[in-house]
């Protein structure tokens, strides 16, 4: 690690000044659970470290009009212990509880995640499924984009230099919408998520899918929805026999895109169950 | 070459870091408070977990400026220096202390369980010291500690 000048900014526009000045040079530290490992391992290289851990407004989990929003530099227990996510995000706090261990936990944050995008992260997936919308700030001003744009590569995301990623939001869930997050770790504690599922669901008035979105991670190049699997839900009703061929299908579009790997076969096989219980907790949940 | 103000342990330090030290090597290089040990170096042992504004930390993944203002606590401020926290004296009548290597960390995971959670499960104590590896007990008797600590400091909140 050579770096040579360090900032601990309070406010966003002070950080995005920074960032503006700096470039290339700098990094930024929010929990450092990944950045201090690739910058050790010297994957990574920055003369410049401005850490936004002091940013208050950051660490919001606020509600607007109809979105829900959680800043960027939120930790991951603040996640598991939010008043405002309880019973109806439960699928959120399942996949925040699922993340390392509490002193990770303590430390890393959903912009973090995010902006990491690895393959494996654990937070990716359920707001993939909410269709979340990040809202970036950089010098010319605020933007706004959908997560799916935004990561367009294993480790890759649409973020220049100089900007900031604020906060993520999505539209709050009604009462016949639910989420279920399940995750199949190696070893619980530590476990880096080799499958998680997120499952969005719509329910109309005569009980069938109206719209679903499920995506996965660990399971390609990053987090990615698995839309051959939603269209054959919708409009159908979700009864035991629809639900296996479902994951059928799930499992047929995972070995397509696993194929020549050795995790494969595995793979294929274990998504089934854990896109089952996802579903099966989406359904439960927008029951409330 | 920065200068840092932080709390260690209640007392307040003014100290010279360099910008690429870490928060472990600021602890244990540069003022000495060696019970805090480094095992991984990657932030899955737990070794060297410090409790930083009342939650636990692995002080391998904080840079040292990133303390800068912060309430750190480190084994030696937990205890006295004289007599041994309940949690130090649970571990020590349960024999759940083999090589010593993963027990400083194991203590203030624990500390910082109790301290939110007063009365955990043994699930929950689990849990709280999952991010914490021990190579030599097995786990059963850190978890018999805890439970034991945790009476000890309700009884000690019953006769204060
Ligand atoms: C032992 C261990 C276990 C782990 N287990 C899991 C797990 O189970 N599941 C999981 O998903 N992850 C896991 N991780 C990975 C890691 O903890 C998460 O990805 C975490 O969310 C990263 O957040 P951070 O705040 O620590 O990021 P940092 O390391 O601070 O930053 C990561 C990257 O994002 C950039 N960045 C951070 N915030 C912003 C922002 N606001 N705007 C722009 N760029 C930003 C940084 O510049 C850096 O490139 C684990 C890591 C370790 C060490
Ligand atoms: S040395 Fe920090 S977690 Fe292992
Ligand atoms: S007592 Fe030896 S590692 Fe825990």
């Amino acid at each position: 690690m050579e770096i040579n000048e360090v900032f601990k900014p309070s406010k966003v526009e002070e950080a995005i000044k920074l960032l503006d000045h700096y470039q290339e040079t700098s990094k930024i530290i929010a929990g450092g659970t990944d950045l201090i490992i690739s910058l050790r391992e010297g994957k990574e290289s920055a003369s410049v470290i401005i850490d936004i851990s002091s940013i208050k407004e950051l660490k919001e989990i606020t509600k607007r009009e109809d979105w829900i929003e959680i800043g960027a530099g939120v930790t991951f227990t603040k996640v598991v212990n939010a008043t405002m996510l309880q019973e109806k995000y439960k699928g959120l706090i399942d996949a925040a509880a699922s993340v390392g261990s509490p002193q990770i936990r303590n430390a890393a944050t959903v912009g973090g995640n995010i902006c990491n995008a690895s393959p494996a992260a654990d937070f990716i997936p359920p707001l993939l499924a909410l269709e979340a919308v990040l809202v970036i700030a950089g010098s010319n001003g605020i933007r706004e984009i959908k997560l799916n744009d935004f990561i367009t590569d294993k480790g890759k995301v649409a973020l220049s230099k100089n900007e900031l990623l604020v906060k993520v939001k999505f539209k709050e869930l009604k009462r016949n919408q639910g989420l279920g997050f399940n995750k199949l770790g190696l070893r619980k504690a530590l476990a880096i998520s080799r499958i998680c599922t997120s499952v969005y669901l719509e329910i109309s008035e005569d009980s069938k899918c109206r719209d679903m979105r499920i995506a996965n991670g660990s399971l390609g190049r990053h987090g990615l929805r698995e839309k051959v699997v939603e269209n054959y839900f919708k409009g159908k009703p979700l009864t035991s026999e629809t639900i296996e061929i479902g994951s059928q299908l799930l499992e047929e579009e995972v070995n397509n895109r696993l194929q020549g790997r050795s995790s494969a076969e595995f793979k294929r096989e274990a998504v089934k169950g854990v896109f089952t219980v996802a579903l099966n907790k989406a359904i439960e949940n927008s029951r409330l | 070459m920065k200068k840092i103000a932080l709390n260690i342990n209640g007392e307040e330090y003014v100290v010279d870091i360099n910008e690429d030290m870490r928060l472990i090597d600021l602890l244990r290089d540069k003022l000495h408070f060696t019970g805090t040990k480094e095992g991984c170096g990657e932030g899955e042992c737990g070794a060297c977990t410090v409790i930083m504004d009342g939650e636990t930390v692995n002080s391998c993944m904080v840079l040292a400026f990133q303390a800068e203002g912060r309430e750190i606590i480190t084994i030696e401020g937990v205890g006295n220096g004289e007599a041994l926290h309940p949690i130090q004296k649970a571990f020590l009548e349960e024999g759940a202390v083999q090589c010593g290597f993963c027990i400083p960390g194991m203590v203030l995971s624990a500390k910082a369980l109790l301290d939110k959670k007063p009365a955990p499960t043994r699930n929950e104590i689990r849990e709280g010291i999952s991010g914490n590896l021990c190579r030599c007990t097995g786990y059963n008797k850190i978890v018999d500690a805890i439970d034991k600590a945790s009476k000890y400091l309700k009884e000690e909140g019953e006769t204060k």
